[in-house]
């Protein structure tokens, strides 16, 4: 009885964290991939994840938000990760293999020099902007996700908007 | 200055970004609303801080109680000899002087009526020893000065005086006193009021008859004298002068009494036995100190690899994220 009472709370807390937290987890994996299909994938490998730690999470930590981005990542590293190994034993290289155009890739309304810029910065780059700018993470939250100082995250930030900033410029100037 | 602020155009760029993030499609939200919490396994979960400390003094309680039950192995056996700590001298018992009609008392139970008185109308040789223990050196001066003063105010005189103190806590003295046979039981009862007796013992040797013998030999030397011819006078003379001198000895010793009196301080307190409690604590206390002297050992052992393990952890980790940033960067 207690047990089932348990799975219940689980899921029931589960469930409220998902409606709340999935369109930014799915934002941030959007960003840190920069494939929608992709991210979708991970957005429901991150969510499964989550609901198997469900129990380790501890609110006194930090906010589910951010934890959910953690996990997001770390998903998205060991993706990557995988991805890389199996094109060395394929032998072929991340530039050789071409993503179907399948429309805008970080927002509808995107403009197409900001959808070229973004795509052109890395995932790094990305990364940060999702989380301070789209997500609008804190800088110790946001740094906390990425598992670098505060001062790191800024200066991260500082340098990729700058160069989205460029991108745009020279997107607009083309 | 923000690093939002270095870029110039980045409200713009913020506003848009926002406006078209990218949202979860509704494929997506069933997806994800279908997965299902998997059963909560037994596994080992790790303490909670409060259940440590509480374990920690939970610990520490039963070292104290286990010590204070069953003590240590090494735990210093301070068992108190009390019957022996008191000072309980006994004399060797005199012999009576001369024999006859001598009679000789051993040492006494000490108690305050126990002298025995002399016979009226005999010739009684008097001897009694007094041992007496006072409050402290203070208590020794005075019981000194009064005892002289009482033997000074029955009629006798203090024979010797042997007093002596050390290091202002601890001191003895020996009083002879001679005083006479008539005022003998004032005297005893006078000195027992002095401190409480530790050994009392009295001696009374009856010259009577041995005086009368003297007294005797003595008539009979002087009928000789008055008899003797000028060359036998000068011998029967001098006996007769060295029987009277022991006569008049023996019969002063008959009526002037001889009391030993020694008073003392009590002996050295014995080192008091420490009481369980202080034991407990002891042995509770050495039992953590062992505990700190392993635990020390143990990290001066082990410190060095937990050093090695924590500087391999940090770089694995330091590696791991430039990894990630790496895996990022070509991404």
């Amino acid at each position: 009885m207690t047990r089932l009472r348990r799975i219940d709370a689980v899921r029931s807390e589960f469930a409220e964290a998902a409606e709340r937290h999935l369109d930014d987890v799915h934002a941030f994996l959007v960003y840190l991939t920069g494939d929608r299909a992709l991210a979708e994938d991970l957005t429901a490998e991150t969510f499964a994840r989550a609901l198997e730690r469900w129990r380790k999470f501890d609110p006194r930590r930090g906010s589910a938000r951010a934890w959910l981005c953690q996990l997001a990542r770390s998903t998205a590293l060991d993706h990557f990760r995988a991805e890389e190994r199996r094109r060395r034993r394929d032998g072929r290289f991340a530039a050789g293999e071409q993503r179907e155009d399948a429309g805008p890739v970080f927002g509808e309304g995107l403009s197409p020099e900001l959808e070229q810029a973004l795509a052109r910065l890395s995932a790094a780059e990305r990364e940060v902007v999702a989380l301070r700018i789209v997500l609008e993470l804190d800088g110790e939250l946001a740094a906390r996700v990425l598992g670098i100082s505060a001062t790191a995250c800024s200066t991260r930030l500082s340098r990729a908007l700058q160069k989205l900033e460029k991108e745009v410029n020279a997107g607009v100037a083309a | 200055m923000s690093p939002l602020e270095l870029v110039g155009d980045f409200e713009r760029i913020a506003q848009e970004l926002r406006a078209s993030k990218p949202g979860a499609s509704s494929a997506l939200r069933e997806r994800i609303a279908a997965f299902e919490p998997p059963e909560p396994r037994t596994a080992f979960r790790p303490p909670s801080r409060r259940l440590v400390l509480a374990l920690a003094a939970m610990a520490l309680l039963a070292s104290f109680v286990v010590a204070g039950v069953t003590g240590l192995g090494g735990s210093k056996e301070s068992k108190s000899s009390g019957a022996s700590s008191g000072f309980h001298p006994t004399l060797p018992v005199r012999k009576a002087i001369g024999s006859g009609a001598a009679r000789s008392l051993g040492p006494v139970a000490p108690s305050r009526a126990n002298a025995l008185a002399p016979t009226a109308g005999r010739l009684q040789r008097y001897d009694a020893t007094l041992r007496l223990r006072v409050h402290d050196v203070d208590g020794l001066s005075r019981a000194t000065q009064r005892a002289v003063s009482l033997t000074r105010g029955l009629g006798g005189y203090v024979g010797s005086i042997d007093y002596a103190t050390s290091a202002g806590q601890r001191g003895g003295a020996t009083l002879v006193l001679r005083v006479p046979v008539a005022n003998i039981q004032t005297e005893l009862d006078g000195l027992t009021d002095l401190g409480t007796i530790l050994q009392q013992r009295t001696g009374i040797l009856d010259v009577t008859r041995r005086v009368d013998r003297e007294a005797k030999q003595i008539a009979q030397l002087e009928r000789e004298l008055a008899d003797a011819s000028p060359q036998e006078a000068p011998a029967i003379r001098s006996r007769l002068a060295t029987l009277r001198a022991k006569h008049a000895r023996l019969v002063r010793s008959a009526r002037l009494a001889r009391i030993v009196v020694g008073l003392t301080t009590p002996p050295k307190q014995a080192t008091v036995p420490p009481s369980r409690l202080h034991r407990t604590l002891d042995d509770a206390g050495s039992v953590l100190v062992r505990e700190l002297e392993i635990l020390l050992y143990a990290l001066v052992v082990a410190g060095p690899l937990l050093l090695i393990g924590a500087a391999g952890i940090a770089t694995a980790r330091a590696a791991r994220r430039r990894s990630d940033r790496r895996l990022l960067e070509r991404a």
